[in-house]
């Protein structure tokens, strides 16, 4: 067993704000007083502990922000599923993770690759965390707290290095540690020195058993997380921000966590709700679709940009919040033995459905489309619009324009011929096409039916165009077509 | 020096013959009308460059043109992207000069900026096999943006411009001019191409995607063969 601990400073901090970039001082408190700060914060004067009213005393511009402990809890679970591509058994400690990684270590080239992976994948979701590993939980989280970036393999070295570590690391309860440190106790050696009665005398046998622990002498089981299946994080801004730089960047914070957990549950998404959630208005909410599909964190914030390039925001928002219920199972798809592939038509499929979607975001719903054959002899009616990759084949029909208007076009008329900037002549024979007398959804001025003939014109410039007139009185004509 | 090294010195790739259109510089498709092929450097419509049609009318049969070459990428997997045609493409023409229609996708956008993004999204997504657009009132940059896009992405780009645009400066490798001839036939006029200038129209012989005139089948052949 090989046990890596993350432990994440400034946690309050980090779980609602995820490290995004900011100018003033930041810090976050609970009864009045300061439990978590920046770094611009803690360069001005501001320490943890210290009462709010000093603190803004020592920093006027610092912006305090309530202790929220639902918040902690959300960001540790999304925190949890990023860490879950890395191992199974991830297990959720205050301010902090455990991992079981003696599984996984060659599969990501040794520990050292390891950690890396797990340091940028937590960055991606905007989480910066300290860590150390040990073989066993309890003291694989006293050293991240310690000495961060310690590794112990064997039980051999454990005891030695944990006696190193001051006694706070114990995380034991302030008050028992006071009574401990009056009896002269500085380091967790000075206490496993001492005989268990002495402990027990000063109430501390709790303190006992959390060495006990650590040493791997007495059971600490651990229940392992298993994420829900939906997905539904938040992340605060600072300060309310309208520019889609800073809203995008905070959406793919969110964005790489859900993905992660996506990729280790090897699920995907195919649409979710992007809430930017403001002061005073409703929230305004994004609903991004992929067609296919998907846990690519690039791919849903480039749908993001184009959301974002297209909407006007009502005020500046507050807070991100991501949901996405509906997972879909996605079976892994193995790599050949060069690392790289040929796209499957799997692959082909998704790329056309991505194409289509960022379309979509940007242009709207309508601008993209494909087209089908209708079946009705009225040109006007004889295709309409379809959704792409549904469309039906058309049959051919030889002497047909290539453009088609969307509605026939009437033309004026001087010595009985058509004209369109100048006399339109007509070529070769007529073709009748008669169709839609079923059909009187026109009313009596627009008939529906078509009793028309067709010809090839040539115009003023010698374009060639598409005409007819109408069969019956008043014999207009009208345009319908170009032979572009 | 003998016949046969002054030949193996001639097609040195770095010489270069002033009276050759560059024939190698890149890969095209071919355009479907030999005529045309005949005169275009490589044989055809170039793949990761841009060519552009231009035409100061609408019907002188300038879509027509590309149809050949849409009919062959539609057999490929990907869609045939048409972004912001002037009007409806018909089906039932496209389906006649052997387009699988399904496969065709329509963008409409808007002004210029938007037709470019959604050209150059169609280009870099790796989804189409083949890529066409109109664009007017176009500057520079976004031609510039749009060259670029389809370098990487190894397609032919065939954009359709207003022939008032013909003065202006283009990245695009092929310009062409769409207009008519007194007899009907489509001409094209080569404004620039890789390699030598080409100082004569193409004419090709019928409107492509108009029937042929039948007054045109008795001029051209005998009698005979109409009655066999």
């Amino acid at each position: 067993m090989l046990w890596l601990a993350l432990v994440f400073p400034e946690w309050p901090l980090q779980a609602r704000f995820r490290a995004q970039a900011h100018t003033q001082p930041l810090a976050v408190a609970a009864k009045q007083r300061v439990v978590a700060l920046d770094a611009t914060a803690l360069a001005q004067g501001v320490r943890p502990g210290q009462r709010v009213a000093d603190a803004l005393a020592l920093a006027p511009d610092l912006l305090i922000s309530p202790r929220d402990s639902r918040v902690e809890d959300a960001a540790l679970k999304d925190a949890a599923g990023c860490a879950l591509h890395f191992t199974p058994h991830v297990a959720l400690a205050t301010d902090g993770l455990l991992l079981e990684i003696a599984g996984s270590i060659r599969l990501f080239g040794g520990l050292d690759g390891l950690l890396r992976a797990l340091r940028s994948a937590l960055a991606a979701a905007g989480f910066h965390a300290l860590s150390a590993c040990a073989p066993t939980p309890r003291a694989a989280r006293w050293l991240a707290l310690g000495t961060p970036g310690r590794t112990i393999r064997g039980p051999g070295a454990l005891s030695a290095a944990l006696a190193a570590l001051p006694l706070d690391v114990t995380e034991a309860g302030e008050a028992r540690l006071a009574t401990l440190r009056e009896a002269g106790l500085r380091s967790v050696g000075d206490a496993m020195k001492l005989p268990r009665d002495a402990l027990a005398l000063r109430d501390a046998q709790a303190l006992r058993r959390l060495i006990d622990q650590a040493l791997g002498q007495t059971a600490d089981p651990r229940t392992f997380f298993s994420p829900p299946p939906e997905i539904d994080s938040r992340i605060e801004l600072p300060v309310p921000r309208h520019d889609a730089d800073v809203l995008l960047f905070a959406a793919s914070r969110l964005f790489n966590s859900a993905c992660s957990q996506l990729a280790a549950a090897h699920a995907g998404i195919a649409e979710c709700l992007l809430e930017l959630q403001h002061e005073h208005e409703a929230p305004t909410r994004l609903e991004l679709r992929t067609g296919t599909p998907t846990h690519d964190a690039r791919l849903l914030a480039s749908l993001t940009r184009e959301h974002l390039a297209r909407i006007a925001l009502p005020e500046a928002v507050t807070a991100l919040r991501l949901r996405a219920p509906d997972w879909i199972e996605q079976p892994g798809r193995s790599r050949d033995l060069f690392g790289t592939q040929a796209p499957s038509p799997q692959d082909r499929q998704e790329a056309r459905d991505v194409l289509v979607e960022r379309l979509r975001a940007r242009l709207g719903p309508d601008a993209v489309y494909s087209l089908s054959a209708s079946g009705d002899h009225r040109p006007e009616r004889a295709q309409h619009r379809d959704e792409p990759g549904r469309a039906q084949p058309a049959a051919g029909k030889p002497q047909r324009p290539l453009w088609l208007l969307p509605e026939p076009e009437l033309l004026a008329e001087r010595d009985g011929q058509p004209w369109r900037n100048g006399p339109l002549h007509c070529l070769g024979r007529a073709e009748r096409i008669e169709a839609g007398w079923w059909d009187d959804a026109g009313g009596n001025d627009h008939p529906a039916e078509a009793l028309r003939d067709y010809y090839i014109a040539v115009g003023p410039r010698q374009e060639r165009l598409w005409i007819y007139r109408e069969h019956t009185a008043p014999h207009r004509w009208y345009l319908q077509g170009l032979f572009a | 020096m003998s016949a046969s090294s002054l030949h193996t010195l001639l097609h040195r790739p770095d010489v270069w013959r002033a009276n050759d259109t560059a024939a190698d510089a890149c890969p095209t498709v071919s355009t479907g009308h030999p005529a045309l092929d005949a005169e275009l450097p490589g044989g055809g419509w170039p793949i990761g460059d841009m060519s552009e049609v231009l035409t100061d009318c609408c019907g002188h049969g300038e879509v027509s043109l590309l149809l050949p070459m849409l009919a062959q990428a539609s057999q490929a997997d990907g869609w045939v992207a048409w972004v912001a045609p002037p009007w409806y493409p018909n089906v039932s023409a496209l389906a006649a000069a052997g387009l699988c229609t399904p496969r065709m996708l329509v963008i409409q956008a808007g002004s210029a900026g938007e037709r470019v993004w959604a050209l150059r999204h169609a280009l870099n997504s790796g989804a189409c096999s083949a890529v066409t657009g109109w664009l007017d009132r176009v500057d520079t940059a976004l031609l510039r943006r749009l060259q670029l896009a389809v370098r990487e992405a190894a397609l032919p780009l065939v954009l359709f411009r207003p022939a008032s645009d013909a003065h202006m400066a283009s990245p695009a490798a092929l310009r062409l001019q769409v207009s008519i001839a007194a007899e009907g036939e489509v001409r094209i006029d080569i404004l620039k191409r890789r390699g030598r200038p080409a100082n004569r129209p193409v004419h090709l012989g019928t409107r492509p995607g108009i029937p042929v005139r039948r007054a045109d089948i008795l001029r051209r052949r005998p009698a005979l063969a109409l009655v066999g």
